[in-house]
């Protein structure tokens, strides 16, 4: 019995907790699925079915033809690879920058972009509301484009910067010496190194772009530039809400996410490993 | 020919100083110029905004009003219910997303077979948009047909379907529950790497003494790890009280308001009454709320690491 409780009880009540953590994680998206596949006679019925009796996609056909689906689908597309870069150029550059130099004024501006971390973005959706009506980008992807960029550039920095602290500055040196100007030693050795930080940083912007609501219900009115969150809400807004489109719809919006997830998961534990935990 | 290199040489050197100085400054001045431009300034603006009365749909009357958006804000009636809602929903969310998220990283904290497969999909809530979350969560919590009705009257634990996203006072907690799903893969990610920054070897010694895993854990591990925990929840206690996506979507702060917390307030009010010199003052209040708490914070970790390690 002591040996039990020592050997064999740790190995099953872990089991047991990944059991329920993956059945837990699996029931919304499952009962998503299920429901995106029912007819409406099922959906609305008197009987739950846990499985669709009738399989049919018409949900699908629907979703595409009574929305924009495939536009928000692009817009959403576009708005977050074009933001996800922009971060990713601009962190690498200022990560850099604060990493490797030491140079005045430094403290005030790490301390400007560690304070943007606590300051409540619905406070900001009027004010930049203005500034893109006065720019007369209100209703166009670059409000939105804009708005990711700056928004996820100081916690994309300041990790970038921890990402730089980690590599060895001897290792840029001994490049140096070989030949390489600073430029070609940041680009051919340093950042093929921090290459789990760079994909983890460029994740973060993205999935920030591809889910924000707010200011894409703020600033887009027309239907040719709403994103895939904003577009099913005003569906939703307009009409009675039809579960089984809508669960299509968001079925839909899931697979790019979580093929892109699946690949780079590993990538992102190891990201934020390397940078996250310094001691 | 000789005689003219020599001082365009020195020339070249100076320049190259002279740029090396300033090279932080060029490699920061894109994140600083988007950043103060779309980030900064914003937030000035609301400060201005809110002392001045700005109704979208009153362009006539705009201008400063002194205090009068935060008088308002003092007589709303709401504002206490609200208030009570956002320390409610910062508390319970973010420990019940701790708790659970740490369960799951010490589960994950050793190899098995498919544990790469097995992290791609418990980890997928985190890159999900909350639109959605929120959406399908809307839909199990619904009364007529909705999945969490179904099962407790399968169970015989009610007898009749109930409407949990209408019962005003408490509509609040479903929303609640599914911020805590979304949120566990998040605090799972960082405590699992926190994890597995814990250096082996003093494991070892404590081998050598015998301590027993619950020790290991309460008198090696969290200790250890104690710092990051303690910066993952400051952040994600920034984070969650600034959240207002799910309350939008789920209940929409209904019902009669009973449901908002601070943010869902402020869409609202940006929403429905365009009342922008209000929704700001709100955002204010809201700023400085958090630079209490922050402040607060650090003094009161810093006092405690001081005995530690």
């Amino acid at each position: 019995m002591q040996l039990f409780m020592r050997k064999r009880l740790p190995g099953i009540i872990r089991f047991c907790v990944l059991a329920l953590f993956l059945a837990g994680t699996l029931l919304p998206f499952y009962w998503m699925l299920v429901t995106s596949l029912k007819t409406r006679l099922e959906i609305y019925g008197k009987k739950i079915t846990l499985w669709p009796e009738n399989l049919t996609w018409v949900n699908y056909a629907e979703t595409f033809r009574s929305s924009s689906f495939p536009h928000y689908f692009a817009n959403s597309f576009v708005v977050s690879i074009l933001s996800g870069i922009l971060v990713l150029a601009v962190s690498i550059l200022g990560g850099y920058s604060l990493a490797r130099y030491r140079f005045r004024g430094k403290g005030i501006i790490l301390l400007i972009f560690l304070s943007t971390q606590m300051v409540p973005v619905v406070i900001m959706l009027v004010p930049l509301f203005m500034v893109f009506g006065n720019l007369k980008l209100l209703d166009t992807l670059p409000a939105l484009i804009i708005t990711y960029t700056a928004i996820n550039i100081p916690f994309c920095m300041i990790t970038m910067s921890g990402f730089f602290q980690r590599v060895p500055v001897a290792l840029e040196e001994a490049a140096m010496i070989d030949g390489c100007n600073r430029m070609e030693t940041v680009v051919r050795i340093i950042l093929p190194i921090m290459l789990p930080g760079i994909v983890a940083t460029f994740v973060f912007a993205f999935t920030a772009a591809w889910n924000d609501l707010f200011f894409g219900i703020m600033f887009t009115t027309s239907e040719s530039v709403k994103t895939v969150p904003v577009g099913l809400n005003s569906f939703v807004q307009k009409f009675d809400i039809n579960w089984g489109e809508m669960s299509a719809g968001g079925v839909l919006s899931l697979i790019p996410v979580a093929v892109l997830f699946a690949f780079i998961q590993r990538y992102i534990v190891a990201g934020l490993s390397q940078g996250a935990v310094k001691g | 020919m000789s005689s003219t290199s020599y001082p365009r040489k020195l020339s070249s050197v100076r320049t190259k100083r002279l740029l090396r100085r300033w090279e932080p400054y060029f490699l920061l001045l894109p994140a600083l110029l988007i950043v103060l431009s779309f980030f900064a300034y914003p937030v000035i603006k609301a400060f201005q905004l809110s002392f001045m009365h700005y109704v979208l749909f009153e362009p006539s009357k705009i201008g400063y009003s002194g205090f009068d958006n935060f008088k308002a804000l003092l007589m709303d009636s709401n504002m206490p219910r609200i208030l009570f809602n956002s320390v409610i929903w910062v508390v319970a969310t973010v420990g019940l997303q701790f708790v659970l998220g740490f369960m799951l990283a010490l589960a994950l904290n050793r190899h098995f077979r498919g544990k790469h497969l097995y992290q791609a999909i418990v980890f997928l809530p985190w890159a999900v948009s909350a639109f959605l979350i929120g959406m399908i969560f809307k839909w199990m919590f619904n009364q007529q047909n909705g999945l969490i009705n179904h099962l407790l009257l399968e169970l015989g634990l009610i007898d009749k379907a109930i409407a949990f996203l209408a019962i005003p006072g408490t509509s609040i907690i479903p929303v609640i529950i599914a911020m805590a799903w979304y949120g566990v893969p998040f605090f799972g990610i960082m405590i699992l790497a926190a994890l597995q920054s814990v250096p082996h070897e003093i494991y070892e010694a404590a081998d050598i003494d015998g301590a027993g895993r619950v020790k290991r854990l309460f008198s090696i591990t969290i200790p250890y790890i104690k710092p990051t925990l303690v910066l993952t929840v400051l952040l994600r206690v920034i984070w969650v009280f600034n959240s207002a996506d799910l309350i939008y979507i789920m209940t929409n702060g209904g019902p009669a308001n009973s449901s908002h917390n601070l943010p869902s307030y402020i869409f609202n009010k940006i929403g429905y009454s365009t009342d922008f010199g209000q929704a700001s003052a709100l955002g204010v209040l809201m700023l400085i709320i958090l630079t209490v708490y922050t402040i607060f914070f650090l003094r009161v970790t810093k006092y405690n690491e001081a005995g530690d390690i």
